[in-house]
């Protein structure tokens, strides 16, 4: 660096106008090269088009194909396109699709449960698949309970392979409500997996399954590739020749490559989409946020008191403006929640009448106060309520920080409550710390999910239901907010032993009923489900105009109906 | 020279007390956070996952309730043995594995960046004290120190939306592109400087002022001294003045800095390395941290602990050499 010229020509170096442009054009001319060598290497794409999917948020890939631990461990979609389950729920239909399965039977007064297996379909490998795969995955799930997040062996008695077309579940107490775990499970080939030593540790970096795409093309940190099942048994499908998975750390990274095109399939939130994403390309760039998701709930510590009260917790619900928050927070993508809670994918079990009890999910301030007036809590001058000790009626709103969309209904909310003389401060807490507090009950509101299904039982459930309850700071996995009553555990158990349509509607209409009537917790808005395509390379997503399936890759195993539809053009 | 390994030895020794002082904290610290790795998973999927799921989350994990004192034992025994358990956040991967190709990167992002930044700032203030007033000197520090005191992720987005996304100069994510193997092949090796060009360059001008003006600022204080004036006098080259007489003393502080700055490269540029996707130790932490990845977490905080505590030990030996006062 240091010439041995004079030191004049030294200095002069910074001030001669020649050198730095000289500098500058070699560095120009070092880019150009590295540009050049880069472009070439970049069209070196042959063949026909992966299908590029952004659906997993990380930074570097993991080589993990294991479909028996819980999700989110192992690459999307290990178990909802190179394994693939008995049933696959439709949500947008709401029925059954038979998959690995062709159908299922109850028998014994519901204790038992037979599921024909479906003849002629080939493991990857070219191994028949049978009825003894079904029973094999089931027994390693009760020899090692990290592979069971479905808690199957909570209810399940025995699981026997009777020939290889049928496998009978015996069930050790009545639970019709066991299918859906039954139904969803990912099936493996005991040729394989019976070898395997420690199943819960094993990343199975080389799957076999019955899925359409089953070949690891590529594995890189930082992309991987798909191949198609050669033996897969829906003839002539899929139409895609593989899938790509580059990784994109962030959501902002995502919705960049979503925009520039790079990205045929995602499931990400992204803010104003009309403008920054469809804007861009409107003949290519489309989204559908069908709301078959759950609802997200506004849930109050009914072991603190005023919240121990239900008109209480009514006077809240009405002074809660949805149409702001579904405008502020929600970028009207979704629609103020419905009064028994159910969202448009559950819509069919909505209860006339249960609706029409249900005055309380409304805007109505006026309502609202004087509901407030009559249980006895008094505006003090300040314009904030006053506890029967004096005290102000104060409340924290915990959320967790950085869910964006979250922090500002709970802003909205705060801002509503205000008018009718509750005083809130939201608090924000990394999510470690925010869901802690939720399941030991160790907060006054909070805004949080409910659980979902293909009936809105899990739902009423969770809400109202002795089961996941707890006392305050012991850890309850749902009910965070503690309310349970006898009435539903009574129907609970009747639920669980039907299999009777018109029974079980009525049990459902009679939940809505008692949910509508105690408002457990606040139903907020229904939770869009987050799904975009691109139709540069391919077509045949789910829309609208064409809803077989949701769009959202989120969900599996749902998102399977969309990989065996979607053609290249 | 005893008296000099001596004085290593005993800096050694009260880096090896360090070492254990950290990794002790590295151990406990994490453990008080509320919640645990499964219930963050569960609260992640925001009620995608069935409550039942907990449990399971927890035995593939491997979670115990042993007593703490009992897993710290464990954990000090298996650090012996080089053993870091597995990841949680990247089950099942070993910790091992995952840190040494982040840190691969890490060092090649980082580290070349900091060398450039250090070596041209660090010239550049020499010049500025030597030409003190003039156009150089004038301009550059309040130019550099603006740069530096933007928030540095403002300044990266900039940069990648215009340079990226905007104009598409450079690639917007990652250490190289999807069509290139990793090895020691040309192309990967254009390919992976390529993607560092913006990353590096603006971690370089967010640091060069820094740098310039620590010089910049001792080498002033030396130029006032004697021996500089004696030096003149002699009728000495002033180039030779410049390097030889003021700018080798001038730069001992910075030094230090240079030997501060390495140990903390293992950190990783956590905030360049999320914004431009980059494979690096920064963003491990960061998702360490927030999926609450113990073994992960101790695994990356015990390589930072040792590489600042090597680096501050390398650059003692390197002062000694440098600087005769330490070796007295």
């Amino acid at each position: 660096m240091f010439t041995r010229n004079k030191d004049h020509d030294f200095d002069m170096s910074f001030h001669n106008g020649g050198t730095v442009r000289r500098v500058i054009s070699s560095f120009l001319f070092i880019y150009f090269i590295i540009v050049a060598s880069g472009c070439t290497s970049s069209h070196e794409e042959t063949g026909p088009f992966a299908l590029t999917i952004s659906q997993e948020q990380v930074a570097s890939w993991v080589r993990n194909f294991n479909p028996l631990i819980p999700s989110g461990t192992s690459r999307w979609p290990t178990g909802s396109g190179i394994y693939e389950p008995l049933f696959i729920f439709n949500s947008i239909e709401g029925k059954y699709v038979p998959w690995l399965a062709t159908g299922y039977e109850w028998k014994d007064g519901n204790k038992v449960l037979d599921i024909t297996i479906r003849e002629n379909v080939l493991w990857s490998d070219g191994t028949p698949f049978s009825a003894h795969d079904v029973a094999f995955t089931f027994h390693l799930k009760k020899e090692h309970g990290g592979l069971d997040p479905r808690d199957s062996w909570g209810y399940l008695e025995s699981v026997e392979a009777l020939d290889d077309q049928l496998v009978r579940f015996v069930f050790s107490r009545i639970y019709v409500p066991g299918l859906d775990g039954i139904a969803g499970q990912p099936i493996i080939p005991e040729h394989i997996w019976k070898h395997v030593e420690d199943p819960v540790k094993f990343a199975n970096p080389n799957p076999v399954g019955t899925g359409p795409f089953t070949e690891i093309v590529k594995f890189d940190h930082q992309i991987w590739e798909l191949g198609r099942n050669p033996n897969y048994w829906q003839e002539g499908k899929p139409a895609v020749d593989r899938l790509k998975f580059p990784a994109f750390p962030t959501n902002e990274q995502a919705t960049i490559a979503l925009i520039n095109g790079e990205v045929d399939w995602a499931g990400n939130f992204i803010p104003a989409i009309d403008r920054v994403f469809v804007g861009r390309d409107p003949e290519n760039h489309h989204y559908w946020f069908p709301r078959t998701g759950g609802t997200i709930f506004f849930y109050m510590n009914t072991t603190k008191a005023p919240m121990d009260k239900i008109d209480v917790r009514k006077a809240i619900s009405l002074a809660i403006n949805r149409e702001q928050i579904v405008n502020v927070a929600m970028y009207n993508y979704t629609i103020p929640a419905h009064p028994t809670a159910l969202a448009d994918g559950l819509s069919p079990w909505r209860s006339p009448e249960a609706t029409e009890m249900g005055d309380w999910v409304t805007h109505d301030l006026e309502r609202a106060n004087s509901m407030l007036d009559s249980v006895g809590y008094p505006l003090g001058k300040d314009g904030f309520r006053r506890l029967p000790d004096g005290s102000v009626l104060s409340f924290d709103i915990s959320i967790v920080s950085g869910w964006s969309d979250w922090i500002r209904a709970a802003q909205v909310i705060s801002q509503n409550l205000k008018l009718v003389g509750i005083k809130t401060r939201v608090k924000t807490n990394d999510f470690g710390a925010w869901f802690s507090q939720m399941q030991k009950g160790e907060f006054d509101m909070a805004i949080a999910w409910t659980e979902k299904g293909p009936t809105p039982f899990p739902l009423y459930r969770g809400l109202m239901s002795s089961e996941y309850l707890k006392p305050v700071g012991e850890i309850a996995e749902t009910n965070w907010h503690r309310f349970s009553l006898p009435e539903v555990d009574s129907l609970c158990t009747a639920f669980e032993q039907t299999s009777d349509d018109r029974e079980i509607r009525n049990i459902i209409y009679r939940l809505e009923e008692l949910f509508v009537e105690y408002a457990p917790a606040i139903p907020l808005f229904a939770e869009p489900s987050w799904g975009q395509y691109n139709t540069k390379r391919f077509t045949n997503f789910p829309n609208k105009d064409n809803p077989y399936a949701l769009l959202s890759p989120n969900y599996p195993p749902e998102n399977l109906l969309v990989l065996v539809n979607v053609v290249p053009k | 020279m005893s008296k000099s390994i001596n004085y290593l030895l005993r800096r050694l020794g009260f880096y090896a007390i360090a070492a254990w002082a950290a990794l002790t904290l590295n151990f406990f610290i994490p453990r008080m956070m509320p919640g645990d790795p499964a219930a963050i998973i569960f609260a992640r999927f925001r009620g995608k996952l069935k409550p039942e799921a907990m449990n399971a989350l927890r035995e593939t994990f491997g979670l115990t309730d042993e007593p703490l004192l009992g897993q710290y034992f464990t954990y000090l025994k298996n650090l012996l043995t080089g053993d870091l358990g597995i990841s949680i956040a990247y089950f099942p991967q070993p910790v091992t594995d995952i840190i040494s190709t982040a840190l691969l990167w890490t060092i090649f992002l980082a580290g070349i960046s900091l060398i450039i930044s250090f070596s041209i700032g660090t010239l550049l203030g020499t010049l500025a004290a030597w030409k003190r007033g003039s156009k150089l000197d004038s301009i550059l520090p309040p130019a550099l120190a603006l740069f530096g005191a933007f928030p540095y992720f403002w300044l990266a987005m900039v940069a990648l939306f215009i340079f990226g996304f905007g104009l598409g100069w450079f690639p917007l994510r990652h250490a190289y592109g999807e069509h290139v193997t990793p090895g020691l092949n040309f192309p990967f090796i254009i390919d992976a400087i390529y993607h560092a060009i913006l990353p590096a360059s603006t971690m370089i001008l967010v640091s060069l002022g820094g740098w310039m003006l620590s010089m910049r600022n001792t080498m002033i204080t030396t130029l006032g001294a004697d021996y500089i004036t004696f030096a003149h006098a002699k009728g000495l080259p002033s180039r030779m003045i410049m390097l030889k007489f003021a700018a080798r003393n001038a730069i001992l502080p910075n030094f230090t800095g240079f030997g501060m700055a390495i140990g903390f490269v293992l950190s990783g540029a956590l905030l360049t390395e999320i914004i431009f996707s980059y494979p690096g130790q920064g963003y491990l932490l960061l998702e360490a941290v927030r999926a609450q990845d113990f073994p992960l977490m101790q695994g990356l905080f015990m390589t930072i602990t040792l590489a600042v505590l090597g680096a501050n030990w390398l650059v003692d030996i390197a002062i000694l050499f440098l600087d005769p006062r330490t070796r007295r």
